[in-house]
């Protein structure tokens, strides 16, 4: 028994094999009763292909379709695989691995057709190498320009300023102009620059988040004195790690946390960082509030909004 | 059918009689295309079938499924940031401004027939695809198949897995929804944080600030036609060097490093390949059909003063994203520049490193074990202790930051301070990998050092003397349980087909059969 | 050649014939209307109807009319301040006076009203019962052992305030000592709660009244969704299934809410979350109240199984256990194992 065993696992050559070879029998026991089971695998897997087709007739609910086409799909290939592992010769085969590398005398020959031939060659013109070379080099290089510096506009300034002037009006997204009255303690509001609100450039880069803290919660750093009149204080909505929009406003921790990697910003301290990965504090929109009562920016930005860049000094 | 031998060309006249209508057609095709020989032995061809053989073809599958449901969605997909008002069957978005791209890829998920699988298979298959790579190039490490003569494959591979992971990104960032859009946002920002050039490259790619009006059609130019391309290549290249070096294999009963032991090409291996492509197909479509991935209607267009908690990348990404989480605010500020060393760090230099282990790792091996012979037997992993050793730590620090990068999620779901979770993840992310070395290490030594150590265990028979002392007696082993096929056994080098000494069976290895 | 093998051989074409027969009429004809999407769900109405029912037979059906500001007569304190028209404040469209007080407000969008004054002794009860002991006696935040500022003082903030502590059955804290109560079923009936608010009202009245959302299954979901993703995905998600935020606390989940809470934790901003009185008028909280109740509780889902509204991770999760780990496990089976 145990030598048939082992006989059985002998691979042989497929090209040598009789049809009497136990290598060239199926795998399974009992053929007939597995080539029926199979078809009927098989048979399924059609009816879920026609399945899918009833169902793309009748317009069927969306996982219908799926389930069909997949269901099907996975019964026909269980059958042919099967058909495959336990009907087809069960094996195992042997081939042999012909050396891919050459003898050595082959391998003589290459190298030194590569260097005498080739290098023999580009070596006897030194001259001509090196202007080829460089003329290839520089074509190169220059085929690349239209690839990379076409592509955009130089960042200039664009990276450092915003739309903030100094007496832009504070406004919600629907452009209503925010009064110190509108928003009660613990309220927060995104705002833009009036006429920008609308604007790509107002939505991504200028957006600003407002709240309204009682004015004993503030600390007030040197030269900020003036910056949060009626407690309202406005800082750049971008993250200063990576730019996401700071939404996440806990009133009564004052804390603006960043969605994305949950970057903690002191609202009551100047937007400075308290966790997480921001390295800087929230820039901070100095604000007044003008005759009538609405919101305005004293000035800009006094830094860039945003992530940190090589020029960001 | 007769045919007049009145051709110079007897012989190809005898050719073509010989099978019939099939074999004429051969002939003719033998005749332009000279594929006789070659298709002999292509059909002839020998493959392993160790069951760790099929990781790759998960992915090989997974990609032809991903450029079937691809094309059918570029049918439909508009690549643009145009602005259009939504008039669909989607209620809460009706009469909201939104991108092309977004409204397009909505109406292909309610309005086209079959839409929604074609998409959600796509995003599936996607997923699928990459972890297969994955677990393939682990089966690729563990087992020393990229050793002499791989190394090209395995370099190939690796740039595959990154190529896949980049188009991923690319791709589930097309439909321009709120939380891909997100993604693009961090996208810039990390481009924005390499030194000297980063506002250049930012720029360079975006067409100006964020978020401009180009990055989706770039987007989609690179997802549909640059990458798919190149990983086009990069396949046709892998799979051709697989054929013409043909396959590793384990050690085992008659396989040596000058053999291949498997199963012919046809028609054994063709029809495991045909079932199983119809196996993954099945599984992507009860996934695309069952589960739902992705839904964009649900998260809204990107604006860029919007944004949502929990809002994770694809698995595949998440390492990064938890990287990203865990680093320190550190920053380099001095002489009017600043490195964000907190973005730049984690997200550029560590996947350069990551990336960068991978692929060098033959030549690390090779430095290491000064070992430069040829190698088609694999490894136990437990063999190797030190290389698997190795990959366990690389793959549990991976592990550790792909957990990281659902901080929120897990401090909300184990009522844990978010702020806890984090700094435990910090400590974990370095912790674990440290002592995933020596535990591994060790685990490899024990089952070395077990006789037969993770086979099968022979059974004993407990014996009680009449002094009451217990002996054990090993059963004696069946027929079919005995392992000593696992040795390898030299086998001769080739088969000589005109030796007629068939019938000697004390031969090891390869039995030669009369014809 | 036998009758039965001429058979056999016809099989085949017959069946291409029926097979492409079959592919044109599906392909020509499309079958049955159109390409939309028939999944469309029908909305269905979240709203505390009963507590509407209830609401009504307290408050004396009068007819709604403008009244001036009656000077002299007891106005509410206005808790959370806004000059802004119909938000949320008495400053709206319409007034409703009782007695010399104002017993509703509102406009078509929202009607605040507030519980009659019959149920203040019960509440009075209720609220020694339930809340004295860590609220104090005079709800003023001064517990029983005199430690002041130990907890929440009541006075001044409305009835909606107190009326969405209680109903979403945050009060009576389970563990007062936790950093953020948990929602949990209210230890009080509805009309109980309404008796505690009109006791603690009636101590240091003040607005916003308990909202009302009008019409809620025909608000526009449109706005509501914009606003919602403006305003409140960045702590409670898009998908409003809540995250944990920083220091302990978090945003609670939105799947299981009335209408009427909705508002109130809009308007009265309980706990960490912000409120919105000025910069959110009625009608944008009644649409983001029919967003939620209607497309974030019954989200449309026509691609199978929601996986919980979690995202990508749960997405990652499905597709290497159940995708890479079945494929693999098919490959075990189709492969050998020695």
């Amino acid at each position: 028994m145990s030598s048939t065993h082992d006989e059985q696992r002998t691979p042989v050559a497929i090209t040598t094999a009789t049809a009497e070879d136990p290598h060239m029998q199926p795998l399974a026991r009992n053929p007939e009763r597995t080539e029926r089971i199979i078809a009927l695998m098989m048979v399924l897997g059609l009816a879920g292909f026609v399945g899918f087709g009833v169902a793309y007739w009748f317009n069927a609910d969306p996982w219908v379709y799926g389930a069909t086409i997949g269901a099907g799909a996975v019964l026909l290939g269980a059958g042919i695989t099967a058909w495959g592992k336990y009907l087809m010769p069960k094996g195992p085969f042997v081939e042999e691995r012909h050396d891919m590398a050459g003898t050595p005398e082959e391998r003589e020959a290459f190298a030194a057709a590569v260097v005498q031939r080739g290098g023999g060659v580009l070596g006897r013109r030194k001259l001509l190498l090196g202007t080829a070379g460089a003329g290839l080099g520089v074509f190169g290089v220059v085929s690349l320009f239209p690839l990379i510096r076409s592509l955009g506009p130089l960042p200039g300034k664009t990276l450092t300023e915003t739309d903030w002037k100094k007496g832009s009006y504070l406004v919600d997204q629907t452009g209503r102009p925010i009064k110190t009255s509108d928003i009660a303690v613990g309220g927060v509001v995104t705002v833009f620059p009036k006429g920008y609100q609308d604007t790509e450039n107002g939505q991504a880069i200028d957006q600003t988040i407002l709240i309204r803290l009682s004015t004993t919660d503030v600390t007030t750093r040197k030269g900020r004195e003036n910056w949060s009149p009626a407690g309202y204080v406005a800082y750049s909505k971008l993250c200063t790690h990576l730019g996401c929009p700071v939404g996440l406003y806990e009133q009564q921790l004052q804390l603006l946390v960043c969605p994305c990697h949950q970057s903690m910003f002191n609202v009551a301290d100047g937007g400075y960082p308290t966790f997480g990965p921001a390295p800087r504090p929230l820039p901070q929109l100095p604000l007044y509030v003008d005759g009538r009562g609405y919101l305005r920016a004293r000035a800009g930005y006094d830094q860039p909004v945003g992530p940190g860049y090589w020029e960001r000094s | 059918m007769t045919t007049t031998a009145s051709t110079p060309s007897s012989s190809s006249d005898a050719k073509k009689e010989a099978f019939g209508p099939v074999g004429k057609v051969l002939g003719e095709l033998d005749d332009r295309l000279g594929i006789a020989k070659g298709g002999r032995s292509l059909m002839d061809k020998i493959f392993p079938d160790h069951w760790s053989f099929m990781l790759g073809e998960i992915a090989l599958y997974s990609f032809v499924i991903l450029l079937a449901t691809g094309v059918f969605l570029t049918l439909f997909y508009v690549p643009s940031q145009a602005l259009v008002v939504y008039h669909g069957s989607y209620a809460p978005l009706r009469g909201q401004h939104v991108t092309e791209a977004f409204a397009s890829s909505v109406n292909l998920s309610f309005a086209v027939r079959c839409g929604m699988l074609m998409r959600q298979m796509h995003h599936w298959a996607c997923d699928i695809f990459v972890g297969a790579i994955v677990i393939h190039m682990a089966r690729v490490f563990f087992t020393g198949a990229f050793r002499k003569p791989r190394e090209l494959n395995y370099t190939i591979g690796v740039i595959l897995l990154i190529l896949a992971i980049g188009n991923g990104f690319v791709g589930y960032s097309l439909p321009d929804d709120l939380v891909s859009g997100t993604g693009i946002r961090i996208a810039f920002s990390i481009t924005e944080s390499v030194p000297l050039v980063g506002s250049y490259l930012a720029f360079f790619l975006f067409g100006g600030n964020f978020p401009g009006t180009d990055i989706i059609p770039r987007f989609f130019v690179i997802h549909v036609l640059i990458i798919p391309l190149i990983i086009l290549g990069l396949v046709s290249a892998h799979l051709f060097l697989l054929v013409r070096q043909k396959h590793t294999q384990f050690p085992g009963k008659g396989r040596t490093e000058k053999n291949v032991v498997g199963a012919p090409m046809i028609p054994v291996f063709a029809a495991k390949a045909t079932g199983f492509l119809f196996i993954v197909l099945g599984v992507t479509a009860l996934l695309g059909a069952l589960a739902q991935i992705n839904p964009i209607w649900l998260f809204g267009p990107y604006e860029a003063s919007r944004i949502s908690y929990a809002v994770q990348p694809d698995w595949y990404m998440g390492w990064l994203d938890g990287a990203l989480r865990i680093w320190p605010a550190w920053q380099l500020t001095a002489f009017g520049h600043n490195i964000p060393l907190e973005v730049f760090l984690p997200a550029a230099v560590l996947p350069g490193v990551v990336f960068g282990i991978c692929l060098a790792w033959p030549g690390i091996e090779r430095a290491v074990t000064k070992d430069n012979a040829t190698h088609n037997l694999l490894d136990f992993p437990r063999n190797r202790p030190r290389r698997t050793a190795a990959g366990a730590v690389m793959l549990s620090f991976l592990m550790m930051l792909f957990i990281a990068s659902s901080t929120d999620v897990l401090a909300n779901y184990f009522k844990i301070s978010l702020n806890i979770v984090l700094w435990a993840m910090r400590i974990l992310v370095i912790l674990v990998p440290l002592l995933a070395y020596p535990i591994t290490l060790r685990i490899c030594k024990e089952l070395q050092a077990v006789p037969e150590g993770g086979k099968r265990k022979k059974p004993n028979v407990v014996l009680r003397s009449a002094e009451g002392a217990y002996t054990t007696v090993p059963v004696e082993t069946r027929p079919g349980d005995g392992h000593h096929e696992l040795e390898a056994e030299p086998v001769p080098t080739f088969i000589d087909l005109d030796e007629d000494d068939s019938t000697d069976d004390t031969d090891e290895g390869v039995r030669r059969v009369d014809r | 050649m036998t009758n039965t093998s001429s058979l056999r051989r016809l099989v085949l074409p017959v069946l291409v014939l029926v097979v492409a027969a079959l592919s044109g009429l599906v392909l020509f004809t499309g079958g049955s209307s159109g390409a939309a999407d028939t999944t469309t769900t029908a909305p269905v109405v979240v709203g505390d109807t009963v507590a509407q029912a209830n609401a009504q037979a307290l408050i004396s059906p009068a007819p709604t009319h403008r009244a001036a500001d009656a000077t002299g007569s007891s106005s509410p304190k206005v808790a959370y301040q806004t000059s802004v028209p119909n938000a949320g404040t008495p400053n709206s469209s319409v007034r409703v006076y009782r007695n010399g007080t104002l017993a509703a407000y509102g406009n078509r969008d929202i009607s605040y009203w507030s519980p009659n004054k019959a149920l203040i002794p019960l509440g009075q009860a209720l609220y020694q019962q339930n809340c004295a002991s860590c609220h104090g006696n005079n709800a003023d935040g001064v517990p029983a052992n005199g430690t002041p500022g130990g907890f929440p003082n009541l006075r001044g903030l409305g009835p909606a305030t107190i009326d969405f502590w209680i109903e979403s059955g945050r009060m009576p804290a389970a563990n007062p000592r936790e950093v953020q109560a948990i929602r949990k079923s209210p230890r009080l009936t509805h009309t109980q709660a309404l008796a505690v608010v009109a006791y603690v009202n009636s101590l240091s009245p003040a607005t916003p009244y308990i909202p009302r959302v009008n019409r809620v299954a025909s608000a526009n979901t449109s706005d509501g969704f914009a606003l919602f993703a403006l305003n409140c995905a960045a702590c409670h998600t898009i998908t409003g299934g809540g995250d944990a935020l920083a220091n302990n606390t978090y945003a609670p989940s939105l799947r299981h809410i009335p209408a009427t809470q909705v508002a109130e934790a809009i308007r009265t901003g309980p706990g960490n979350m912000p409120r919105f009185t000025g910069n959110l008028t009625d009608a944008q909280v009644r649409s983001i109240v029919g967003y939620v109740t209607i497309n974030i509780q019954h989200p449309v889902n026509p691609g199978g199984f929601g996986l919980g509204g979690l995202g990508p991770v749960a997405e990652g999760f499905i597709a290497l256990l159940l995708g890479v780990g079945v494929l693999a496990l098919v490959g075990f089976w189709i492969g050998d194992r020695t």
